[in-house]
């Protein structure tokens, strides 16, 4: 399955993950829920959709972490049947990204923890100066943005 | 219950000379359960890959029609990593390189049914 990422500093550090923690999907977002980087989807529609709910699932439960413990909580793990979840947040000096991750039994939650503290460094290491950096994502043109990243991701640019 | 229910077993293990590590992990998620470790050591590190390496081994052998995997031992320049499961966990040891490892085979597989009686009582 291939990875595509909207930036190209972002694809070293990713393919590292996916390859050293053995993960079958994998999605770097904004917190307002543009994608930045995926591996393993098929379809526009699923990263659209993966995008959405992780961008609200991080919301909702930083601000349950910042309601019951004063600061938000920074990684969510579900263990399903066969396949399990990781969902966390990627400091960066370009500021924070959240990242899903889906993850079989071939893997473990020790790996993949151990291997978003690499991914972590990684793009911490990788990203380009702050002043290079693009402006941000504004609310009028958060589905222009999405649409272009998209486009991107899915060979339609 | 105790807040550290596999202490007799790290402690035994520990005691060991040249063994700097002692850790018991869950074979399926390479966390650590509980464990005995020297400052500066990474347990979380050594938890995951240690039991993702045992989980591997163990399917190798079971596909290669060995039977269970009763020992693991891996060597390196620097030292040494022994594991052995009970159940969902793994018991791992990090030794130098002088330690004897006929000694911690021993005491590993001791362990391994006090692990499992404890391991039963905590589930």
């Amino acid at each position: 399955m291939q990875m595509t990422v909207v930036e190209a500093w972002i694809e070293g550090p990713l393919k590292r993950f996916v390859v050293d923690a053995g993960a079958e999907l994998a999605l770097l977002l904004h917190p307002s829920g543009q994608v930045l980087a995926q591996h393993g989807f098929a379809r526009a529609v699923d990263v659209m959709s993966a995008c959405a709910l992780a961008a609200g699932i991080h919301a909702s439960s930083s601000e349950l972490g910042r309601q019951l413990d004063g600061r938000p909580f920074r990684g969510l793990h579900h263990a399903g049947r066969t396949r399990q979840i990781f969902l966390a947040e990627a400091q960066s000096p370009r500021g924070a990204f959240v990242f899903l991750t889906v993850f079989g039994q071939e893997s473990s939650l020790g790996l993949v923890r151990l291997y978003f503290e690499e991914l972590v460094n990684g793009l911490a290491a990788a990203a380009p100066p702050v002043e290079a950096i693009t402006g941000p994502a504004l609310a009028e043109h958060f589905e222009r943005d999405l649409n272009r990243n998209l486009a991107v991701l899915f060979g339609r640019a | 219950m105790s807040a550290r229910p596999f202490s007799s077993i790290l402690d035994a293990l520990t005691r060991q000379r040249w063994v700097t590590a002692a850790l018991v992990v869950s074979e399926r998620d390479g966390i650590v359960v509980e464990s005995n470790l020297q400052i500066g050591q990474s347990g979380d590190r050594v938890a995951a890959l240690a039991a993702s390496l045992y989980r591997k081994a163990r399917l190798s052998a079971k596909a290669a029609g060995l039977g269970a995997v009763s020992f693991m031992q891996l060597e390196a320049p620097g030292g040494r990593i022994c594991a052995v499961g009970g159940g969902d966990l793994v018991l791992v040891v990090v030794a130098e390189p002088a330690v004897n490892v006929g000694l911690v085979r021993v005491e590993l597989l001791r362990a391994v049914a006090e692990l499992l009686a404890v391991g039963g009582e905590v589930a």
